[in-house]
Formats: structure tokens, C-alpha cells, sequence
């Protein structure tokens, strides 16, 4: 584990949204804010009316969307070039992208996590051939804890606990992919799981009391909840086709999560008990990445259409019941 | 589940470079046993062979001889893709080998693929599947050579790669040169290129010719970024050409201009010529077509490679990536999976080529193209079967995969079949020699030409293919 300093955020939307609402703020921001909320009630009424809102327009490979900004904006990871990938944000309302990070040289993140208090981002960052590190970063000091693990290899899937201390992810240390537990100033690393299979997308419930994953113990990835001291462990979907990156909805009722039982990638929701399994998407190209709004009513997910990835909003409620787990 | 009556060589000779003896080299093996075809041939043959071989080996021949390659497409899927998490997956393996990933059947009998290649598995009536590849070499850009040219490197000029065979067989017959790469560069990792990319002893005049194709299908030649502000729409004739060439000349010297040659050359006259200005046109596609490629690299490059063939070229590899690296700073995502390798191939991987190798199917198949091009899609190994402590896969040389489609190949096989855990074929290996020489032999290099140019010495023929 290293300690440094990077340099703020390039108007990161947590920190910035903390400006606008001040109380000594301009008229003219406040005029601007209330706009600024009006157009995003717009977009996301237009989603609520069962359309898909498109996002983004240039069609690059896209993955890890992630509301941000109190559900305003969105970050998310794309193909700048073929050879590199960058973290960029788009606000609802204007819907221009811009990167997250105001130095070039920031670059080469994957799956960004933003904790709950607003403070911190933590992702993976790609440092070195085959080396991928655990970044968990200060979004307003800019000073980052690197969390390493012997020999190469690659962190994976950061996601903040409801209290914002911790950052629990996935790492592959000496054999099965486990799930792993640091402070957010990189002390106290901790493995929490010892399963067979790989184990992934870590993702816990708005009480804290519940950790929901994905794990290939049974021949494919199955979505598994467990207990935060690691009892109560429950299998929640069961076929022979993966199901991956489990969400938890913000009131802590429904996991998002993604699918190929119907042949493709597709978004299902289910309620927490893994009950209530229904299909959101029913493209034949990919639906994938499904990110809660803060509402607890849509997601934001990368969606293929024709060939290209772009980012959508989506109603969350209009599914179909399908049949099993 | 082996054929074990072709499991002798009691009728062949392993340097015999011809087309008809090698036929009792191969073991014959299916995913399912096997294959009726092939059970049927067998039986037919062996009485006849046990008296004078001829019946069944004129079938072969027959069937050979009908196969014809005016163009050959090499999918080069750089970097050494895991085969057990595509094409040959163990699911009852023990759980450090088996990988995360589900099974779906295809359509051929017998014959799983994981989960992540569902548009392929819906057409693999279309193309056939060898899971008993095997090479000599554990290391990117040794295999590699091998791969694309059949043999080690040695000191001095390696084996000239399969293209530029073909590149000399079939000569340059109009301004489209006859051996592309459609890529970013020379394959390479880290350290090195690949020294079997081009010409090798053959010379350099049959190094092959780079096009770039980005995700929205702009085509770059590389040696056109020698002249500034120069691209392939701005060179509307030979006169703008020349101007842009006069004006360079009096900034370099003559040595300059000269190590420019034959190559810059080719791209001026191909870039001034219609012909081959239209290949390079994807927007005269429809929407459709190039969507369903997808907006990627690797699906408008294997756009870009139908097009040159359509025009003519007789052989054209698209490389998946120029390195072989996944996950390295500026790398270009190869195959090469040592970390990253479950979250790489369902994320990123799998999902491009699943969409770009089922359109081009599709697209030679619908544009009545697949009879007559070959396509052929590997990489230069496989990956370690047992999970590493990562939770990735290794290099693995002793057992892989290829993919083989049109060209008069016989659809909707599988060919070999490896181990319960996928560790090492258990029918008979087939070698990078023999798929050089199958595809040469397809393209009308026979056992004569290949002497005569001195090369694929040894090599045999995939016989299973036909």
C-alpha cells in the first residue's frame, strides 16, 4: 500500500453539486440549479415513460456507468483510442462528456466506485504490464491510498460501504478469487471470503448488514447475498447461464443484474430475496452495466444498438416476469 | 473416442509435401465420437485401401480438388485466446480448471461453446472447429512465427509467412497488393515483433501491406503518415500526389526517399487507383452491413478484409491487436489474458468477436463469397487449462483451437478433441505446418509449387477439413 497526491478532480459532480448548493450562492446559480433540475426531471421522465434515454451519442466502447452528482450525472469508462481507456462524466442535462479527471495523464481506470458521503472514488487503474492496483482516491484533497497485493495481478469491482469507510472488491491472491475488505486510507486489508469459484461484483445493501455478489461455484456465476461478518450465506438466482453484477436498488428492495439466459446480455431486476425475477431488456444486441439512479425507478446501462455502445436510461419497472431464478 | 485405423503411418511419409499420402496421418475424432462422416469414410476406405487405396483417397482428392481458395481471410486473434473459455469448454472438470462460464450447445451435434459466443454457436453449421491444435513454441513471438509461417525461427530470415506465399504464387495482378494486414502494426509484444510477419526468405518484397481501420471504419495506411497532412481522401489524383511528393523531396534526402521504396509506392499507386480507392470504402456498406460488424476495430477491420477480398486480394490477416498484451498501459487489449482473463473475454473479448466473426460469415456466406474464401481464425497457442493463482490463464502451446469456414472446408465439424480437463489433444495434433499447408493448398500451391519455392517443407494436409 502507497499514499499520494493527485491532483482534484476536473469539477468532479460529488464536489461540485456541494458549490452550487451553498446558501451564499448567486441568484443566477440558483436560477441556473433550478433549470438544471428541471432538464434532468425532464430526462428522466422521458425514461419513466418507458422509452430508453440515450446518453451518449458517439458509439465507443463503454462499460462501469455510475450515477453521480445526486443522480445529475453519470461517469462511466470508454474507449478513447484502442488503446486506451478513459474515465469520462456526462451531466443529464447538457450531455456533453468530459473527462473525470482534469489530467491526461490520469488515465487507464476501469469500474469506478463513489462513496456514499460524496468524498471518495476508488477504482482500478491499469500501472504496469499485467499490474492492475486498487486506487482509492480523495476527491476533494486528491490524495490517494494504492492498494497492491504481491506479485502481479489485478483488483477488481470497488464498491463503498453505506458508512463510507470501507472499500470492499475482488482480488485473486494465492488461488479462487475472493472478496476483500480496506479501510478507505488503505490500512486494515482484510480477505472476507474463502469460496471456490471466482467470486465478483461485490455490492452491499443501503443498512450495510448484507453483502451481495456473484460467485461461478456451481458451474456458471450465481448471485449470492451474505451476511457483512460472512453468515447467512443464500444463493438468490439459480440456471446454468451466468448472472453478473449484481446492484442493489438504494431502498434496498430489488437487485439489478445482468444475464444470458435469453441468449444474450440482458437486465434483469429481482426483488432482495432473489424472488420476482424479471426481464428489463429485451434487445437481441447487448444490454449490460446496470447502475441505480438514486430515485430507486431507473438504471443507467450500456446498451449495444446496432454495433455501437452507448449509454441509456431506462425505466426499472416496466419488466416481464419470467419464469425460475 | 478416436478413430484409431488412421492412427498409423504405415502409408505415409512425413516429408511427402503431396496431396494424396498424408491422408492416413490424422487420427479422426469428433465431439461426439466420431463422426459419422467420417466412420462412413473410414469403412469405405479400409477395404479398399487394405487392396489398393485409391477409392478413398480419389473421394478425398475429388472433394480437395473442388476446393478452391481465390482469397484466404486469417483471423489472427493475437495474444493465445483461452480455449477452454470459447470454443472447448470442460464443464465437468475439476472447479481450478473449468472456468466460470456456462455452456450452450450449437448446432453442431455434440459440440459446446461457453456462453459467450452465442452468435456463433447459433451458426456453427457454417464453419468447423479444430480442438487439437498443438505448437512447438510457449513464448508470443516465437509462436507467433511459428503460427503464421509453420516453423521456428532460426538466425538469419525466417520461413516466409503463409501470405506472402501466397503473395508470390499469385503475383500482383492490379494495383491492390496481394498480402494485407489489416491492423495497427507488425503483431509484437512488449520486447519484439514477430519475426515471421512478412516475407522471410522469400524477400521483402513480400512483406505484407498495413491498413488501419478504426471502429468507425476510417481507413489509415501507416506509410502515409510519412507526408504530413496527407490521408488517403486527400489524394484525389496523381497530380495532388505528386505535388505532396515534390514538396517532400526537397525536405528529405535522398536516402529517405529511398528507404521509403516499393512500399509508399504501392500506397500511392492503390490510393490513385479506383479500384482500389472503393475497396477501401466502407461507406459504400449499408448501415446495416457495418453495424453488424460492430463499431469496433476488429469488426470494421474484418469488414474492411471482405471488401479487399471481394476486390481480389488473395490474402489478407486481420490482427486482433498490434500487441499481444491485455492490460498494460497503451497496450491494445490482445489475448494474452494472464490477468484479467474471465473479466476480459465476457466483458471485451468474446463479445467483439462473437458479433465480428458471425457477420463476416454471414456476409460471405449471403454475398455467395464463402464458396470460394477461405477463413480461418486462431491465435498463436491456447491458454493453461488449470486457473492460475490469479484467477487467469497462462501460455498453453500443447493444446488449442482453430476455426475454418468456406473454400469448400465441410461445415459444421468438429475435428479433434482434447482431454477431459483440455490439457493435450487426444487425437491426433495438428500442427500451424498443416494449416499453412492446408490453406496453400487451397489457393492452388500444391506440393509441386510449394517445392519449388521451398517452402512448408514436411507439411500435410488437414484431411478432416474436406
Amino acid at each position: 500500500m502507497s499514499f499520494s497526491r493527485r491532483g482534484a478532480p476536473a469539477g468532479c459532480g460529488v464536489a461540485r453539486s456541494v458549490d452550487v448548493t451553498r446558501s451564499d450562492a448567486p441568484t443566477a446559480l440558483i436560477v441556473l440549479r433550478f433549470w438544471c433540475v428541471m432538464c434532468s426531471l425532464l430526462v428522466t421522465v422521458s425514461a419513466f415513460a418507458g422509452e430508453p434515454v440515450q446518453l451518449t451519442q458517439d458509439g465507443s466502447l463503454k462499460r462501469d456507468p455510475r450515477f453521480i452528482d445526486g443522480g445529475r450525472a453519470v461517469a462511466y469508462c470508454y474507449d478513447e483510442t484502442p488503446a486506451l481507456v478513459r474515465m469520462m462524466k456526462i451531466s443529464l442535462i447538457d450531455r456533453i462528456p468530459q473527462p473525470v479527471f482534469a489530467d491526461a495523464a490520469d488515465k487507464h481506470h476501469y469500474e469506478p466506485a463513489f462513496s456514499p458521503n460524496g468524498k471518495w472514488i476508488s477504482f482500478t487503474a491499469c500501472t504496469g504490464n499485467l499490474s492492475g492496483k486498487l486506487v482509492i482516491r480523495n476527491l476533494e484533497s486528491g490524495e490517494q491510498a494504492d492498494i497492491t497485493h504481491k506479485g502481479r495481478g489485478g483488483t477488481r469491482s470497488p464498491t463503498f460501504s453505506p458508512d463510507s469507510k470501507r472499500v470492499i472488491y475482488a482480488f485473486a491472491e494465492k488461488g479462487p478469487q475472493q472478496l476483500w475488505s480496506v479501510k478507505t486510507d488503505g490500512t486494515d486489508k482484510r480477505q472476507l471470503t474463502t469460496c471456490s469459484g471466482v467470486s465478483n461484483w461485490p455490492t452491499f445493501t443501503p443498512d450495510g448488514r448484507t453483502i451481495v455478489f456473484s460467485n461461478s461455484r456451481e458451474k456458471n456465476y450465481e448471485i449470492y447475498s451474505v451476511g457483512s461478518d460472512g453468515s447467512g450465506e443464500r444463493r438468490l438466482t439459480n440456471n446454468t447461464l451466468m448472472d453478473i453484477r449484481p446492484a442493489v436498488s438504494p431502498d434496498g428492495r430489488k437487485i439489478a443484474f445482468v444475464s444470458t439466459r435469453t441468449g444474450n446480455y440482458d437486465v434483469f431486476v429481482m426483488n432482495i430475496d432473489g424472488s420476482d425475477v424479471q426481464q428489463i431488456t429485451t434487445s437481441e444486441e447487448r444490454d449490460d452495466y446496470p447502475n441505480w439512479h438514486p430515485n430507486g425507478e431507473q438504471l443507467v446501462i450500456v446498451s449495444e444498438r446496432d454495433g455501437a455502445f452507448d449509454l441509456y436510461l431506462i425505466d426499472a419497472s416496466q419488466g416481464r416476469t419470467v419464469a425460475g431464478r | 473416442m478416436e478413430d484409431t485405423i488412421f492412427g498409423s503411418r504405415f502409408f505415409l511419409s512425413p516429408h511427402d509435401g503431396g496431396s494424396m499420402l498424408d491422408f492416413g496421418s490424422h487420427k479422426t475424432a469428433s465431439c461426439s465420437g466420431s463422426s459419422r462422416r467420417a466412420f462412413i469414410r473410414t469403412a469405405a476406405a479400409v477395404p479398399a485401401m487394405m487392396s489398393t487405396g485409391l477409392p478413398a483417397l480419389a473421394e478425398i482428392e475429388e472433394a480437395r480438388r473442388r476446393a478452391k481458395a481465390k482469397s484466404v481471410i486469417l483471423l489472427w486473434l493475437w495474444g493465445g485466446p483461452s480455449h477452454l473459455d470459447m470454443v472447448d469448454p470442460k464443464p465437468d472438470a475439476p472447479d481450478d480448471f473449468r472456468g466460470p462460464f456456462g455452456t450452450i450447445a450449437t448446432k453442431t451435434t455434440g459440440m459446446h461453446f461457453t456462453e459467450l459466443l452465442p452468435r456463433m454457436a447459433a451458426r456453427s453449421d457454417r464453419f468447423s472447429v479444430i480442438r487439437s491444435m498443438q505448437t512447438t513454441n510457449g513464448g508470443h513471438p516465437g509462436a507467433g512465427t511459428v503460427g503464421v509461417t509453420g516453423f521456428e525461427e532460426k538466425p538469419g530470415p525466417v520461413q516466409p509467412n503463409f501470405g506472402a506465399i501466397v503473395a508470390k504464387h499469385r503475383g500482383q495482378q492490379e494495383a491492390l497488393p496481394p498480402f494485407f494486414y489489416v491492423g495497427r502494426g507488425i503483431p509484437r509484444d512488449l520486447p519484439r515483433r514477430i519475426e515471421g510477419y512478412g516475407g522471410g526468405t522469400l524477400g521483402k518484397a513480400y512483406d505484407p501491406f498495413l491498413v488501419h481501420c478504426s471502429e468507425r471504419g476510417d481507413i489509415s495506411i501507416p506509410t502515409l503518415k510519412m507526408l504530413p497532412n496527407m490521408s488517403p481522401n486527400r489524394i484525389e489524383d496523381r497530380r495532388t500526389l505528386e505535388r505532396a511528393l515534390d514538396v517532400e523531396r526537397y525536405r528529405l534526402d535522398s536516402a529517405e526517399i529511398e528507404r521509403w521504396g516499393q512500399t509508399y509506392q504501392s500506397a500511392y499507386g492503390l490510393l490513385t487507383d479506383e479500384k482500389a480507392r472503393e475497396a477501401f470504402d466502407l461507406t459504400r456498406e449499408s448501415k446495416k452491413t457495418r453495424s453488424s460488424y460492430g463499431q469496433t476495430t476488429f469488426g470494421q477491420g474484418c469488414l474492411l478484409a471482405r471488401r479487399l477480398a471481394q476486390a481480389g486480394v488473395p490474402y489478407i490477416q486481420v490482427n486482433w491487436s498490434e500487441y499481444v498484451e491485455t492490460f498494460t498501459p497503451n497496450g491494445d487489449f490482445g489475448w494474452d489474458t494472464h490477468i484479467y482473463n474471465f473479466e476480459l473475454l465476457q466483458d471485451r473479448h468474446c463479445p467483439i468477436f462473437d458479433r465480428a466473426y458471425s457477420a463476416l460469415l454471414d456476409d460471405l456466406h449471403d454475398s455467395g463469397m464463402l464458396d470460394d474464401t477461405l477463413l480461418v481464425a486462431m491465435g498463436e497457442f491456447g491458454r493453461t487449462p488449470k486457473i492460475s493463482v490469479r484467477a487467469s490463464r497462462e501460455h498453453w502451446q500443447h493444446c488449442y483451437f482453430s476455426l475454418w469456414a468456406g473454400a469448400g472446408v465441410e461445415p459444421g465439424r468438429c475435428i479433434g478433441e482434447s482431454d477431459a480437463k483440455a490439457e493435450y489433444p487426444v487425437s491426433q495434433p495438428i500442427t500451424p505446418l498443416m494449416t499453412g499447408t492446408t490453406m496453400l493448398e487451397l489457393c492452388g500451391i500444391g506440393a509441386k509449387e510449394r517445392a519449388e519455392m521451398k517452402v512448408l517443407d514436411g507439411g500435410s494436409i488437414i484431411n478432416e477439413l474436406f
